[in-house]
C-alpha cells in the first residue's frame, strides 16, 4: 500500500477514487433525488462515452499505422501518399469543429428516427470524438515502429522467418510499446471528457436545448448548461466578493457545483495520472 | 520544405475547392427549393392581385376555378385550399425566418472577414502568450526542481511551507485545467467577460492549455539534461549552479526573459535542444488553442465573434455562411502549420548543421 502510495500515478488514482465518493456521499445527504439522478446519468453517460472514445481510438490509430506502414513499403505510392494527405487534411480541421458538426449528424439522426439506440447514440457520439482524436495516436505508433525498424532485432527476426505483421503487431507494438499506448490512452480518456463536456456544453447553450436533451443523451457538459447549474456557477463569483455566502454553496448550490468540480477534479486527476505512469516509466 | 509547402498549398487548394463546391451545391438547393415553392402556387397563373386575407377573394377565387374548370368540383376545391395552406405556410415561414435567413452577400463576406481578423488577433496573442508562458514556467520548474534537489530541510516551518505550497499549487491547477466556461461562468456577474482582453487571457489559463505544453516542455528539459553532453558541457567549465542569486547561477530576470538566453551555462544548451524538439509540438498546440478559443466564443455566446456566428448560422441553417467561416478556420490553422514548419525548418538546419 505504501509502495503503491509513493507512485504518483497510484497516489493520483486514489485521490481521484476518494474524491468521487466523498462528493458522491455528499450529494446523497444533501443533493435533491432528482438532481442527484441527473447527475448520476450524467458522470456515467460522459464516462461510458469517454471509454468508447478511448477504444475507438486505440483501433483507428492500429489500423491506421498499420495501413500506413505496409503502403509505405509497398512499390505503389500513391495509396500512401493519398491516405497521408487525408490523415493531414483531418489534422487541419479544429477538432471542437469536427466533433461539432459529428454530433450535429447523430443528433439529426436520433431526430429522424434512424437511431434510437442508446448503445448505438453512444457509439457515434464516440466515434466523431475518436476521428479527431486518434491521429496523434498514429503519430506514436508510427514512430515506435519507425524506431524499432533502425534496430538489429528487426531484421534479426525478419531474417528468421517471422513475419513483419508479428514482428510489428507483437514483438514492437504489444512487447516493447505497450506503456507508451497506455500512457497516451490515459491522456486520450482525459482529452475525451473534455472535448465531449465542452460540446454538449455548446449544443446545449448556443444550438437548442430541447434538441439536446431530447436526442443526445444527459452528459456533464449539458448538465453544466441548464440554467440551475449556470446560477450555481455564477453564486462562487458572487461567494468572491460576498465570502459570509461560501458555505451556502455547498448546500444551496450543490448540483451546478458538483458537475463542475466532476470536470475539472476529473480533468486534472488524469493530468497527474498519466503524468506519474509518464515519470515512473521514464517515457 | 518546398514538398511540404508543395503539400500545405495542396490541401488548401483541395479543402477551398470541395468547400466552394459544397457552398454552391447549398445555395442552388436553397434557389431550387424556393423556385419550387414558388411554383406550387401557380397552379392557376399569377394570383399576386387575391388578397387571401379577404374572404370574400377567397370565395370569389373558388368560384372563378369552378367556372373555368367545370364537373371537377373537389378538385378544384382541394387545390384552391393548397394554395391557401401554402400561403400560410410561406407567411409564417417567413416571420419566423425574418431577421434569421441570411446569404452570403459581399456586405456578409466583408463583415466575416472583420470577425476573421479580430479572431486572428486574439490568436496570435494566446498562442504568443502562451508560448512564452509555457517555456518560462518549465524553465522555471526544471531550475527549482534541481535547486531542490540539493536542499534538505526537514523542519516543521519547512514542512508547513510544503503544505501551504501543495494547497496553492492545487488551487492553481484547479484554475488552469477548468474549461473556459466553468471559469467564465463562476466570474460573470463581477466581471465583463465579454471582451477581447478577457478572451485572451481566458484563452491562456483555461481548458489546461498552459499546464499541458509546459510539462511537454518541462519533460523536454529533464529528457535533454539526462544526456552526454551535458556532461562534456561541464568538464568545458559551464556553469551548473542554479541558484537564483550569486554569479554563474540562474536569475529570476533571465528565466522571465521573452528571449530567453543562459549563456555560459550549461543550462543554454539544454534550453535550445528542448525547445527544438518543443517546435514540433507547436502545431498540436496550435490546433489545440483554436478549439480552445473557439469553445470560449460558442460557449459564453460572445456576440460579433467568429465562431459565435458559425454557432448562430448554423442553428439558422444558414450553411453557405457556416461554410465561408469553416474555411476561414482551416486558413487560419494552415497558416499556422506552414509558418510553424518554416521554423522548424529553421531550426532543423541550425541544430542538425545542415
Amino acid at each position: 500500500m505504501k509502495q503503491l502510495l509513493k507512485r504518483k500515478d497510484s497516489r493520483w488514482l486514489g485521490i481521484w477514487l476518494a474524491g468521487i465518493l466523498l462528493v458522491g456521499i455528499w450529494d446523497v445527504l444533501f443533493l435533491n433525488r432528482p438532481a442527484l439522478l441527473q447527475v448520476t446519468a450524467g458522470f456515467f453517460n460522459t464516462f461510458c462515452v469517454a471509454l468508447l472514445v478511448v477504444v475507438f481510438t486505440l483501433l483507428l490509430a492500429w489500423g491506421f499505422a498499420l495501413a500506413l506502414h505496409f503502403l509505405d513499403a509497398g512499390r505503389n505510392r500513391t495509396p500512401y501518399m493519398l491516405l497521408t494527405f487525408a490523415l493531414n487534411l483531418i489534422r487541419s480541421i479544429p477538432q471542437i469543429v469536427g466533433i461539432l458538426f459529428g454530433y450535429v449528424g447523430v443528433s439529426a439522426l436520433v431526430e429522424a428516427g434512424f437511431i434510437r439506440s442508446p448503445v448505438l447514440i453512444f457509439s457515434l457520439l464516440a466515434l466523431s470524438i475518436s476521428l479527431f482524436v486518434f491521429i496523434e495516436f498514429v503519430d506514436l505508433l508510427r514512430e515506435r515502429i519507425a524506431h524499432f525498424q533502425k534496430l538489429d532485432f528487426y531484421n534479426a527476426m525478419r531474417v528468421c522467418g517471422i513475419s513483419e505483421g508479428r514482428v510489428i503487431n507483437f514483438d514492437i507494438l504489444w512487447k516493447n510499446s505497450r506503456i507508451h499506448i497506455l500512457n497516451k490512452l490515459i491522456s486520450v480518456f482525459g482529452a475525451a471528457i473534455f472535448l465531449q463536456c465542452s460540446v454538449d456544453f455548446i449544443i446545449s447553450v448556443g444550438l437548442s436545448t430541447d434538441v439536446n436533451s431530447v436526442t443526445l443523451p444527459a452528459t456533464m457538459g449539458s448538465l453544466l448548461a441548464k440554467i440551475d447549474s449556470k446560477q450555481d456557477i455564477l453564486a462562487i463569483g458572487y461567494t468572491l466578493t460576498h465570502p459570509a455566502y461560501a458555505g451556502n454553496l455547498f448546500f444551496e448550490h450543490l448540483m451546478g457545483l458538483t458537475v463542475a468540480f466532476l470536470v475539472v477534479f476529473t480533468l486534472m486527476s488524469v493530468y497527474h495520472i498519466a503524468n506519474g505512469y509518464a515519470e515512473r516509466h521514464r517515457l | 520544405m518546398n514538398r511540404k509547402l508543395f503539400e500545405h498549398g495542396l490541401s488548401i487548394a483541395f479543402v477551398t475547392a470541395v468547400l466552394l463546391c459544397v457552398l454552391f451545391a447549398v445555395r442552388s438547393g436553397t434557389q431550387t427549393r424556393t423556385k419550387a415553392e414558388a411554383a406550387s402556387s401557380q397552379t392557376y397563373g399569377n394570383l399576386g392581385f387575391v388578397d387571401f386575407d379577404n374572404a370574400f377573394h377567397k370565395a370569389l377565387l373558388k368560384d372563378a376555378v369552378n367556372i373555368f374548370y367545370p364537373d371537377q368540383y373537389e378538385k378544384n376545391n382541394a387545390a384552391v385550399e393548397k394554395i391557401l395552406a401554402n400561403k400560410e405556410n410561406e407567411f409564417s415561414r417567413k416571420l419566423q425566418e425574418s431577421g434569421v435567413e441570411e446569404r452570403l452577400s459581399f456586405g456578409k463576406l466583408l463583415q466575416l472577414l472583420v470577425m476573421l481578423l479580430k479572431f486572428v488577433l486574439v490568436y496570435a496573442v494566446v498562442m504568443i502568450l502562451t508560448y512564452y508562458g509555457v517555456q518560462t514556467i518549465a524553465v522555471f520548474r526544471f531550475t527549482r526542481k534541481k535547486l531542490r534537489s540539493r536542499e534538505t530541510t526537514r523542519s516543521f516551518a519547512g514542512v508547513l511551507a510544503r503544505v501551504a505550497k501543495t494547497i496553492g499549487k492545487t488551487a492553481v491547477y484547479f484554475v488552469l485545467f477548468s474549461p473556459a466556461y466553468v471559469i467564465a461562468y463562476s466570474i460573470r456577474t463581477e466581471f465583463n467577460t465579454d471582451t477581447i482582453v478577457f478572451m485572451a487571457l481566458l484563452g491562456v489559463i483555461s481548458n489546461g492549455l498552459l499546464v499541458t505544453y509546459a510539462n511537454k516542455f518541462y519533460a523536454f528539459l529533464v529528457a535533454e539534461s539526462r544526456k552526454g553532453y551535458v556532461e562534456t558541457a561541464l568538464v568545458k567549465n559551464l556553469s551548473d549552479s542554479y541558484s537564483p542569486r550569486g554569479p554563474g547561477g540562474i536569475g529570476y530576470r533571465a528565466i522571465l526573459r521573452p528571449a530567453k538566453r543562459f549563456d555560459g551555462h550549461v543550462f543554454g544548451h539544454i534550453f535550445s535542444n528542448a525547445r527544438y524538439q518543443y517546435l514540433s509540438t507547436i502545431k498540436e498546440q496550435a490546433s489545440f488553442l483554436v478549439s480552445g478559443l473557439i469553445i470560449i466564443e460558442m460557449a459564453l455566446n460572445i456576440h460579433g465573434h467568429l465562431s459565435y456566428e458559425m454557432l448562430r448560422q448554423m442553428l439558422y441553417k444558414n450553411y453557405d455562411i457556416v461554410i465561408a467561416i469553416i474555411l476561414g478556420i482551416f486558413y487560419v490553422v494552415k497558416g499556422t502549420e506552414v509558418v510553424v514548419d518554416m521554423m522548424g525548418n529553421r531550426a532543423e538546419k541550425r541544430m542538425e548543421n545542415k
